[in-house]
């Protein structure tokens, strides 16, 4: 847009067009206080604190032309003859603005004097108090004494409970709707409002259960008053008192930049950080309220070793010397292929990393996994390192020109930040296409959304890319692209109305997704869960789609896998089995024929989920030797021979890659109970340990290249073996740009609550497609079917939900949020079948049979059947992305 | 020579027959001015409230870092002070105080107040924190009344005149 020349406060201000007073006056460093206005929200003029006094040419209205004064120099007419709020007026040539004069700050003093009539003034037990823009701006700009009587105030009861975690007090709202706004425009849940009139005015939620959103903490960042405050926070401490840690959330694939408040070594809160590329400067329920785990009672903070079948607390180098030598002669009497790994793909860099290279080259086992090795695992995916979004990606500056294309993943429960950032795309406007097998949040106000048929969504991935490559011409294309042609005679064997009917979707819906994602300048796609079990069939398939229309390998283009906060990583840093190695399902099969003698689990429980793996680990423990490292105990440590504990990631320090590849850096925010060790450094210590016997008895142990000291000689070990990590640096994570928050005063500004960021904004590392002389090969898989047989006449997913009552739910205030096990039928099979909501039912499959409440949902098409994953969900009866199924009343 | 002698002696007859200075302390001790600042105490309200919300401000007013606050919400069944707060540890080093009587001043309920005790001896340097039990006075020592502001009123301000149409 062209820039507009305007005068504010005699400083000369050139801004784009449409660009409001308060932007313009911030860009130079003149303040203008506001309480409504927030520059992540419509404006709408509500406090009336921005009243400016504004100046526009004089225009004749007979020739339309600015009135010159005897100067030479337009003659200036007060705009509307009074005052502006700032916040609404946009900016427009020649304009002076004054935000100093008499009259601009009689009208401040007569707002704040009117604001605080009727607000209380416990400022000393509020906790907002300390980071309070009403208590800023009435310092800065206020009146010095109040002409109404202190004692004749507006008094409410107070707190109303909006919802069990955000509480509401009346008395101190200032009336600004940025809550409202917030939940209307930004999170899409419209759960607030305004009830009554005049004095009586107030907030209110208007769903049941109270307040119903998953991003509702965020509302207490941006309320201007301590109104809306946390019931995770509430009269923890002061917010001085706080020292403040930059932490990144692992919660899910988004990698939400938080700050970790503790005082005295204890939490006290988790904050949202600004980071433009990640989480803006949002952060859902679950980040803020779940980290209360740490200071659970509970958690194992002492390893443990099993001594006469029973466990008993140990030392650290009792425990680390047991897990050396034990695995280390199981290498050496059965050899290394009897040695296996597991670790959770949700620790940093660093630790799968580490653990790698303790497994594959200390004990030169093959046998090495992050996932859990269950029916439901999802397959290795390389699709987002190789067609990744581009380097410099940055979702919040989308919007015209952009398609977002999400198929087969629930956006809000995998990734609940994503929502924000993909309407956030929409309210700019771009578009968003949803493709999924059963509603979604996302889905209802996407700009499309298609419905595919269970199953359907590895059909329609083929069609859509047959469709791309069968309108596009060889030429033109990318010159590193190979096997096109291939491509072409591989889904020459296919035909469109064939896919189109396993999808289960029109040919007129095919061509409005393929018309959008082509027609943007920008076109991105998500997939997740869903489209991650079935696999290669939907993740190479769109890949090739973006490879073979050039929109992967630059920035805001290509693809972006929502999954567990490392998957990334641990794919990127080899965590997978190796050549000739077993993965984690082959390894309890292996476990089952005890040719798997020593195995370490680390940040794992497959135990828990499936009985038949509690059974291999129990004859891995007799047979052999299990080490587990876990947080709590569950299935899997009570078959442990060691136990140690495992640190949370608020307590130490290390580098985690998001779905976007980016590479963030997390500092030590607290220390761990009983000074435990980080899993690099058990790693690290055991290898060393087990190469310690190498002199003496002969063995031959790979040792050296383990003198890390601390956790940053890791980081640049992995820079040194990894290509792609190369610049990935403590320092190079450290840098920090493209922040809002970075005027003088800008806590004065929007908000007081801190979001800023001078701890990094991470790095994203290059995809294969980035780099532009590296070959492209684009192939098509053949699409997986699920068709329901026999008795088992419908299809179950199992899909993810937010709140579902892992380890993050323990101590939180959110726990009561959590969704107790249940089963969602369609109505065809409810009326069919006499089932009623909350029945209890009998859900039954190839493996197995449960019962469970059933719910009924009218989304659903008959035959479909989710069980969301939940704690107490039967997951063990899914066998994959879908299981044939049968549910029927329980007798 | 011996004019110095008996100038000298005649200092000592003169204070012998004037009023000594000096008490005998511990056993008479010293009164203190009204705005002596010693050992302090934590108030109470004339129902016998905590004065003391938690706010955390004198800590925060503390120069030497002497304070210490931790807070908690008020079981409204059975609250400790007036409102939704209260100190739930409350806590006050008096080998770091020094005394200024900057955490009486930043006080919003005047629950903090330094008293007249100045005799503070302690035979390690854990018994020199004082806790909330040994600061408090007792419950039925409190005085004045619970300002509006922190009492639970669901109260409009006195309503606007009347207009008769």
């Amino acid at each position: 847009m062209p820039d507009v020349n305007l005068i504010i406060d005699g400083h000369a201000v050139s801004v784009p067009a449409g660009t409001n007073l308060v932007e313009a006056a911030r860009a130079v460093d003149v303040s203008i206080p506001v309480f409504c206005y927030h520059p992540k929200l419509k404006p709408v003029g509500m406090c009336r604190m921005c009243l400016v006094e504004v100046y526009t040419p004089r225009i004749d209205p007979a020739t339309r032309q600015v009135v010159l004064g005897p100067d030479g120099q337009p003659q200036l007419a007060l705009m509307m003859n009074k005052l502006q709020p700032a916040c609404v007026t946009p900016v427009s040539d020649g304009m002076v603005v004054k935000t100093t004069t008499e009259k601009v700050k009689f009208a401040q003093r007569g707002v704040l004097e009117f604001l605080l009539t009727s607000h209380p003034l416990d400022c000393p037990v509020c906790d907002k108090g300390g980071e309070c823009p009403l208590q800023n701006l009435t310092m800065q700009w206020g009146p010095e004494v109040s002409r109404f009587d202190y004692s004749d105030k507006v008094h409410f009861e107070k707190p109303i409970k909006l919802s069990d975690v955000i509480y509401l007090d009346r008395e101190r709202c200032i009336l600004c709707s940025r809550c409202v706004r917030f939940q209307d425009d930004v999170a899409g849940d419209s759960v607030l409002g305004f009830d009554n009139r005049g004095r009586s005015w107030e907030i209110i939620s208007k769903s049941e259960p109270g307040f119903d959103s998953k991003f509702s903490g965020n509302t207490t960042d941006i309320c201007p008053v301590g109104a809306l405050t946390s019931a995770d926070f509430r009269f923890r401490s002061r917010v001085w008192e706080v020292r403040s840690t930059p932490g990144v959330c692992t919660h899910c694939s988004v990698g939400c930049n938080i700050s970790v408040d503790a005082r005295h070594n204890k939490l006290m809160r988790v904050m949202p950080r600004e980071n433009d590329n990640v989480n803006e400067i949002w952060l859902c329920d679950k980040g803020r309220m779940g980290m209360r785990f740490i200071e659970s009672p509970t958690r194992i903070t002492k390893p443990l070793v099993r001594h006469n079948g029973k466990l008993i607390e140990s030392t650290w180098d009792d425990a680390l010397n047991r897990i050396a030598n034990n695995m280390a002669s199981v290498a050496e009497r059965s050899g290394s292929t009897a040695v296996g790994g597991v670790i959770a793909d949700d620790l940093p860099n660093e630790d799968l990393f580490a653990f790698r290279k303790l497994i594959s080259e200390t004990f030169g086992s093959a046998n090495l996994d992050h996932r859990v090795g269950l029916p439901g695992d999802a397959a290795i995916d390389e699709a987002p390192l190789v067609a990744g979004v581009g380097v410099d990606t940055n979702l919040t500056n989308l919007g015209k020109g952009t398609n977002v294309l999400v198929v087969g993943a629930d956006v809000e429960e995998e990734a609940p930040v994503y929502v924000l950032r993909l309407r956030g795309i929409q309210n700019r406007g771009g578009s968003v296409t949803v493709v999924n097998s059963f509603a979604t949040k996302l889905g209802r106000g996407a700009n499309l959304d298609v419905r595919v048929k269970q199953g359907g969504e590895s059909a329609f991935a083929l069609a859509f890319l047959k469709q791309i490559v069968d309108a596009q011409n060889a030429n033109g294309f990318d010159r590193r692209l190979r096997g096109f042609d291939e491509l072409r005679n591989q889904l020459n064997k296919y035909t469109l109305d064939v896919l189109l009917a396993d999808a289960g979707v029109s040919a007129e819906q095919l061509k409005k997704v393929v018309d959008a994602y082509m027609g943007a300048s920008n076109s991105i796609i998500v997939y997740g869960r869903a489209a991650r079990q079935i696999g290669a069939s939907i993740s190479q398939n769109l890949a090739s789609a973006a490879m073979v229309t050039s929109k992967c390998g630059k920035a805001n283009n290509g693809v972006i896998a929502l999954s567990n906060a490392n998957t990334i990583g641990a794919t990127a840093l080899g965590i997978r089995p190796g050549k000739g190695g077993a993965s984690a399902s082959e390894m309890w099969d292996l476990a089952e024929q005890n040719k798997l003698r020593a195995l370490l689990l680390v940040g794992v429980d497959p135990a828990g989920q499936s009985e038949r793996v509690a059974q291999a680990l129990e004859s891995v423990s007799k047979n052999g030797f299990l080490a587990v490292q876990a947080m709590f105990h569950n299935e899997t440590t009570k078959r442990a021979d060691v136990i140690l504990p495992l640190m949370a990631l608020a307590e130490r320090d290390g580098t985690i890659t998001n779905a976007e590849r980016r590479v963030q850096r997390f500092r030590t925010a607290m220390a761990s109970p009983n000074e435990m060790l980080a899993p690099w450094k058990v790693f690290s210590t055991v290898a060393e340990l087990a190469g310690v016997g190498a002199s003496s008895n002969g063995r031959t142990a790979v040792t050296s290249g383990w003198d890390y000291m601390v956790t940053s000689d890791v980081t640049d070990d992995i820079a040194k073996s990894h290509r792609q990590f190369a610049n990935i640096t403590y320092t190079s994570l450290d840098l920090t740009m493209n922040s809002w928050g970075r005027q003088a005063n800008e806590s004065v500004y929007y908000d007081g609550t801190s979001y800023t960021n001078t701890e990094g904004n991470g790095v994203q590392i290059a995809t294969i497609a980035d780099d532009a002389s590296a070959p492209l090969t684009v192939s098509a898989v053949a699409p997986v079917t699920f068709e329901p047989k026999g008795e088992f006449t419908m299809l179950m997913q199992v899909p993810t939900r937010a709140y579902n009552g892992g380890t993050w739910s323990i101590d939180s205030k959110l726990a009561s949020r959590q969704i107790p096990a249940h089963v969602i039928i369609s109505m065809a099979d409810a009326t069919r079948w006499g089932i009623g909501v909350g029945d209890e039912v009998m859900l039954s499959s190839p493996v197995g049979s449960a019962l469970i409440r059933a719910q009924i949902d009218k989304g659903l098409a008959e035959g479909q059947v989710l069980l969301p994953d939940v704690a107490g969900a039967p997951t063990h009866l899914a066998l994959g992305a879908y299981t044939r199924v049968s549910v029927r009343r329980a007798e | 020579m011996l004019s110095a002698f008996f100038k000298g002696l005649g200092t000592t007859f003169k204070y012998l027959f004037k009023k000594p200075v000096t008490v005998e302390y511990p056993e008479v001790k010293r009164p203190v001015h009204e705005r002596f600042r010693g050992r302090h105490q934590l108030q109470r309200f004339a129902n016998g409230m905590e004065r003391c919300i938690g706010c955390s401000l004198c800590a925060a007013a503390c120069p030497a870092d002497a304070i210490l606050v931790v807070p908690a919400e008020n079981n409204p069944e059975k609250p400790n002070s007036p409102g939704e707060r209260f100190a739930a540890r409350y806590e006050i080093n008096m080998l770091r105080c020094i005394y200024c009587g900057y955490c009486e001043d930043a006080c919003p309920t005047n629950a903090i107040v330094l008293e007249h005790q100045y005799e503070l001896s302690f035979y390690d340097r854990k018994s020199s924190i004082y806790d909330k039990s040994m600061l408090l006075v007792p419950v039925d020592k409190g005085h004045g009344d619970i300002p509006p502001v922190l009492q639970q009123l669901d109260r409009r301000p006195s309503p606007p005149a009347q207009i008769d149409l």
